[in-house]
């Protein structure tokens, strides 16, 4: 039997993983971003406070500008070690330098206050900038590309320093009466791949190796305001139900 | 003997002797085995109506035989714990397999089990042997000391051994009822000596939404 290896607070590793699903933070008397619920343990003395607190205030305004995701933010403060995972996801930690890098808010657990969280303006992308450490997970191990590459919307956990990106439809098989019927119900068979995210200029995309998603988290909405994508939309509201028939939002896209 | 065969299959070893497992849990054995159910986890009829009352409820098998027997549940990850006369506290759904030699039993958790769903009660296993239990997720293994006192998410816990007190710790305040809360209002705090395992990912729990 092989023994396991048990850890303490001097064992522990600081800021780096304990194995591919748990990160250890250590925190000297500092400050991290947590997304709430990760924390599973934890040594010494850590308090954890909810974003909205007074103290906080100051930080808030230099590292957290996200009023739609306060609510699922709490501060960890304190000195000691603690552990984050996430439903048993692989999580990473990554550095990033002067840099940015947008990622699913599902998907990032935990961040230093010397990075800036920002929403981003794709509708539930959050963007991280400055310098600085933060933890992501993914279900699967995280893949890294180079741009110019096409994704598929359910692998993609984030990108750094793209300009770009955007939707990209393969046009064949949606036009036409025959294309919105087999988009909308599948008959002459859909491969589900007609959509993509494309990224282009330099940077580097993350995928995750599976397509399992994250839980939505409630984001609330957008300011709505003319010019802001999605703001007005109510999310999960859904607008009016599709009609037998009525071909799908796509095809008025397309100006069909 | 108990062996792992790869992260998430235990492999057990039987020479005439027997393991107690989970209701369900093989998934293949070589050589001459036989199953067993056995009725209230063969605690006898005391264990019985016990596990009946607590709500701890585990549905054992008893398996014995010659050869090698496979057990798996759910692609759970699967963690040995050799005990040497000491004892194991155990959630009864992540207690997949014992050393036939071992005893299980109930014990009251205090007020811990209110908030983590788990129950206010928790299986022990006692004696000299091996034990298998499952994580969601490869299980971090933490030393508690004096010194050093552990804080758990009740969600994220599944098992702790050794001379451990556990104290119900809880941080509700007013922005908790605001519906500010920090998320980690409910805490176990173990302090003594021991070890305690953790799962990277958390069960739902009455606290884990406040």
């Amino acid at each position: 039997m092989s023994t396991p290896v048990i850890f303490d607070p001097m064992t522990l590793p600081s800021d780096d993983n304990v194995n591919s699903y748990t990160f250890c933070v250590e925190l000297k008397a500092s400050r991290w971003f947590l997304q709430k619920g990760k924390m599973i343990a934890y040594y010494g003395q850590i308090n954890f406070d909810g974003i909205g607190h007074g103290r906080f205030e100051r930080l808030v305004r230099s590292s957290f500008h996200s009023p739609l995701h306060a609510s699922d933010w709490v501060v960890a403060e304190g000195s000691g070690k603690m552990l984050l995972a996430d439903r048993a996801f692989d999580v990473n930690s990554f550095d990033l330098e002067d840099g940015n890098l947008t990622i699913r808010s599902g998907n990032l657990l935990a961040y230093e206050p010397s990075l800036a969280l920002k929403q981003s303006i794709v509708p539930g992308f959050v963007t991280l900038i400055g310098t600085g450490k933060f933890v992501a997970a993914s279900n699967g191990p995280v893949v890294f590309m180079e741009p110019p590459l096409r994704v598929d919307p359910q692998a993609l956990v984030g990108w750094a320093d793209c300009p770009s990106p955007c939707h990209h439809y393969d046009h064949g098989y949606m036009t036409g009466v025959m294309g919105g019927i087999r988009s909308l119900t599948g008959i002459g068979g859909t491969s589900g791949e007609e959509h993509q995210f494309e990224f282009v200029g330099a940077g580097t995309v993350l995928l995750q190796s599976s397509e399992a998603l994250m839980a939505e988290q409630a984001t609330g909405a957008v300011p709505n305001e003319p010019g802001v994508p999605g703001g007005g939309f109510a999310p999960g509201g859904g607008g009016t139900p599709r009609m037998p028939g009525q071909l799908g939002d796509l095809q008025r896209r397309f100006g069909l | 003997m108990f062996r792992l065969q790869g992260s998430k299959t235990l492999a057990v070893d039987l020479t005439g002797d027997g393991v107690k497992a989970k209701n369900g849990s093989m998934v293949a054995y070589d050589g001459r085995m036989t199953f067993k159910k056995l009725s209230g986890g063969g605690e006898g009829l005391r264990g019985m109506v016990t596990r009946r009352l607590t709500g701890e409820q585990m549905t054992v098998m008893e398996v014995s035989g010659q050869g090698t027997c496979y057990f798996a549940d759910r692609a759970s990850e699967i963690n040995l714990v050799a005990l040497h006369g000491d004892k194991l506290y155990v959630e009864a759904s992540n207690l997949l397999a014992t050393d036939a030699g071992l005893r299980t039993g109930t014990t009251f958790t205090g007020l811990r089990g209110g908030a983590s769903g788990n129950g206010l009660f928790t299986t022990t296993v006692e004696g000299t042997g091996q034990a298998a239990i499952m994580s969601d997720g490869a299980a971090v293994l933490l030393r508690v000391t004096p010194q050093y006192p552990l804080m758990v998410d009740p969600g994220a816990y599944i098992a702790h051994q050794g001379n451990l007190q556990q104290h119900f710790q809880a941080g509700v305040n007013f922005r908790t009822l605001m519906g500010e809360g920090s998320g980690e209002a409910f805490q176990i705090r173990f302090e003594g000596d021991g070890l305690v395992y953790v799962q990277p990912s958390e069960r739902n729990t009455v606290g884990g939404d406040v």
